[in-house]
């Protein structure tokens, strides 16, 4: 009665004992064998990595030649509007416009007339132009366009060999309308598109 | 075995140790470099590796209303050498070899031609490059740097630049440039060549709007040929453009009235002429000349005194224009209406000491207030102003924008000076203040007082600027609420007297504009010499607008002492050019009715 558990208690301790002292080593199990396409696809995979960025690298390099080619090529051409826009504002200013005009022998009217469609009413007072053609060029002064030459100075200067009188001008004008433009009928009303 | 596996512990914890004082020691590197020292560390490699290039912002447009440029920012070049190294040598270079056409040789050019070829190209003689040259290397044997031409325009530059000369650099250089000339010169201002600082007009007191920032980026480059690598642009600073001024001028009204003044005061010999064109319903300033007018392009040409705008910054004495506000602010207060009756003298003495003359004889005459104005009478004006308080005067005059700067607040603008207040006025100035004497307006003042009769009786704020965009595409408005200085009532029977006086004063047939009804006075003030007296010269104006049946545009003209014609008939053609021609481009229908009828006698 007494000795049954005597005996049993120490044995599970033995037994663990045992076990830690003298384990048999575990047998050794087969590996597998590593097989060749993994080892080809991770090789293969960062040979491909570094071409990429090679090639990458150099498109990069290849295309920021392109773009500063483009670069030079957008500079050049902002200077070139730069200096049309010049030229173009400079033959625009009212200075250079109003000595065209003078120069092609225009003067201001000073009497608006208007003419009413809703009725056909004529307001104001119409009457001719008159006064000698003046000289702007030195009451408002442009510094900007001194030097550039009128039209009129251009056209005899453009067309030599029709340019040699001073008259070429006017005949080159009156060349054009050979062919009349036909006068709108009127038949009493002011004239109006037919419309469908 | 023994040596290996007596203190197995040991050893790993050794190692342990050595393994985290090295990782430490990197670890604390890898912050100091990346973390601590990064930034001044970047900036050393920046340095080392490449050049901070500054990125110009291009200062504002100022744009009239229509979109005009008026001023503009351009790219010049200044050009210069180093002395230093033209005198090392002669320049090789490239040239096809006339052996044979498909090969190139080298050349050597000498110094001399190399200064000539360059000297042509910026207007120079080669001498004078050479000058140049030898003049820095006085100063200085060992000179570097030196300007051969400053703002050439782009042609010059390329073809600098196609010279290929080692030594000489093009530099970038913003530069500022004015492509209508002397048109609105008066207004734009102008600003310092060298450095874009602004100096005058709406260059200088709109420079919020208008002003630019450079910026600075730099990259790295290809060792050779300079190419920029991709991702290694650094942006320092960021470059800003200024904003695009709008102005409320009309620059082709703007360059015919300028025309016209000038042509007028070449004729009759004045020192200077102002003409303001204002819009009656809004009191935007349409054309504001003053002749002479500088040319920002060329501002040496033009004397220093007439640079700015006189309409803003000289005030006068205003002389008898001013009598339509005197009797606006009578008709206002109910003391009297158009046909009012007085009698008149040529001389009136009132109680209180003053004495006031007319400028031409007669004996005492019946007038209404409609003669009194018709025949500017200062006598007949006095009576009908001492209805009033000089208090109550006072209060209006300043209620019509006088005494103050306009909203415009343009630059060195005066407010113009009423003779302090009523309390300091003595006796002869409280009657000369009726009718344009011993106080002061600006031409402005005046254009803004009419547009105030013209609009009936509701005074808009002068305005010279119609908004700022900014570079982003935000846009600044001036606001604009009117006020009302008089009663529509008041208004609008001063308009119909003031029609009278362009119908039956003494300029009648010289400033009629067939088809228009016009409500306009003149003016001959005497002009202060600035110690108490009068100059013998005038200032002779007129101010008046159109059509007076339904306002909309007010023009004032003021010619300063016009030798060759001293009286209102120099400014009265210059009036009826002008106003012709703002209703012609306006295309303003004509009057249908014809003036109301005004007695000027009873």
């Amino acid at each position: 009665m007494s000795a049954l558990p005597a005996q049993s208690i120490p044995a599970p301790r033995r037994a663990i004992d045992r076990l830690r002292v003298l384990r048999p080593a575990p047998e050794v199990v087969g590996r597998a064998k590593p097989r060749l396409a993994y080892a080809i696809t991770a090789v293969t995979g960062v040979a491909a990595i570094i071409v990429a960025q090679m090639l990458l690298s150099i498109a990069v390099t290849q295309g920021a030649y392109e773009v500063d080619g483009y670069q030079v090529a957008q500079t050049k051409l902002a200077r070139q509007q730069q200096q049309l826009r010049e030229d173009l504002d400079r033959v625009q200013s009212p200075q250079y416009l109003a000595a065209n005009a003078e120069a092609l022998g225009m003067v201001p009217n000073a009497d608006p007339v208007y003419l009413r469609l809703s009725d056909g009413a004529v307001l104001g007072e119409p009457s001719a132009a008159d006064g000698a053609a003046r000289s702007t060029a030195p009451l408002v002064p442009n510094a900007l366009i001194d030097g550039v030459p009128l039209v009129t100075e251009q056209q005899t200067g453009k067309t030599p060999t029709q340019g040699n009188s001073p008259g070429a001008a006017g005949n080159a004008g009156g060349a054009i309308p050979a062919v009349a433009p036909v006068p709108p009928p009127v038949d009493g009303a002011l004239p109006t598109p037919a419309t469908h | 075995m023994n040596r290996t596996s007596r203190y197995p512990m040991r050893r790993i914890l050794v190692f342990a140790v050595v393994m985290v004082v090295l990782v430490g020691v990197f670890v604390v590197k890898l912050v100091d470099v990346q973390i601590v020292r990064a930034s001044e560390l970047n900036v050393q490699a920046q340095d080392a590796r490449s050049v901070p290039v500054k990125v110009y912002g291009a200062r504002g447009d100022i744009v009239d209303a229509n979109g005009q440029v008026l001023a503009d920012t351009v790219m010049r070049y200044d050009i210069a050498l180093s002395p230093k190294q033209a005198m090392k040598g002669p320049v090789s270079r490239e040239e096809p070899d006339p052996a044979d056409p498909d090969k190139t040789r080298d050349v050597d050019v000498p110094l001399e031609q190399v200064a000539a070829e360059l000297g042509a190209v910026v207007g120079l003689s080669g001498d004078q490059v050479q000058g140049i040259i030898a003049n820095a290397l006085a100063d200085d044997p060992d000179s570097d740097f030196a300007y051969v031409a400053k703002l050439v325009d782009t042609a010059t530059y390329e073809a600098v630049k196609k010279l290929d000369i080692p030594w000489v650099v093009p530099y970038e250089h913003p530069s500022r440039r004015y492509p209508n000339g002397a048109v609105g010169g008066n207004l734009l201002g102008f600003v310092q060549e060298d450095d874009g600082e602004p100096l005058a007009g709406l260059e200088l007191s709109e420079n919020e709007c208008l002003a630019s920032e450079n910026g600075e980026v730099s990259y790295l480059h290809s060792l050779k040929d300079w190419v920029r690598i991709p991702g290694t642009e650094v942006v320092h600073k960021q470059a800003h453009d200024g904003g695009t001024l709008r102005l409320t001028i009309d620059a082709d009204l703007q360059f015919f009235v300028q025309r016209i003044a000038e042509e007028q005061r070449r004729a009759v010999g004045a020192d200077w002429a102002t003409v303001t064109v204002m819009e009656a319903k809004t009191g935007r300033l349409l054309a504001v000349a003053d002749v002479p007018t500088v040319d920002p392009n060329n501002r040496d040409a033009t004397a220093e005194g007439d640079r700015g705008s006189r309409s803003f910054t000289a005030p006068f004495e205003p002389g008898s224009t001013f009598k339509a506000l005197t009797a606006a602010s009578v008709i206002n207060a109910g003391k009297a209406d158009p046909r009012s009756r007085i009698t008149a003298d040529y001389r009136y003495l009132p109680p209180n000491g003053a004495n006031i003359n007319d400028s031409f004889f007669h004996g005492p005459t019946p007038y209404t207030l409609t003669g009194v104005l018709i025949d500017s009478s200062n006598t007949g004006m006095s009576i009908f102003g001492e209805r009033l308080s000089d208090q109550a005067r006072y209060d209006d005059m300043v209620k019509f924008g006088l005494g103050a700067e306009t909203e415009v607040g343009f630059t060195g603008e005066e407010p113009g000076d009423l003779h302090g207040d009523p309390a300091e006025w003595d006796n002869q100035t409280k009657y000369a203040t009726m009718f344009g004497q011993g106080l002061t307006t600006t031409a402005v003042q005046i254009a803004s007082v009419y547009q105030t009769l013209a609009n009936g009786g509701v005074r808009m704020p002068v305005s010279l600027v119609d908004g700022c965009e900014t570079a982003d595409g935000e846009t600044t408005e001036t606001a604009s609420e009117g006020t009302r200085v008089v009663s529509e009532k008041a208004a609008d029977e001063t308009s119909q007297m003031l029609e009278r006086v362009h119908l039956e004063g003494w300029l009648a047939d010289k400033w009629n504009i067939p088809g228009y009804r016009v409500a306009a006075k003149t003016g001959t003030a005497q002009v202060p010499d600035g110690q108490g007296g009068y100059l013998s010269g005038y200032l002779v104006s007129v101010s008046g607008f159109a059509p007076a049946d339904d306002p909309e545009f007010v023009v004032s003209v003021s010619i300063m002492n016009p030798v060759k014609m001293n009286s209102s008939a120099a400014s009265a053609p210059v009036f009826q050019e002008v106003m012709s021609q703002v209703l012609k481009k306006y295309r303003t229908v004509p009057s249908g009715a014809p003036a109301p009828e005004l007695p000027a006698t009873w």
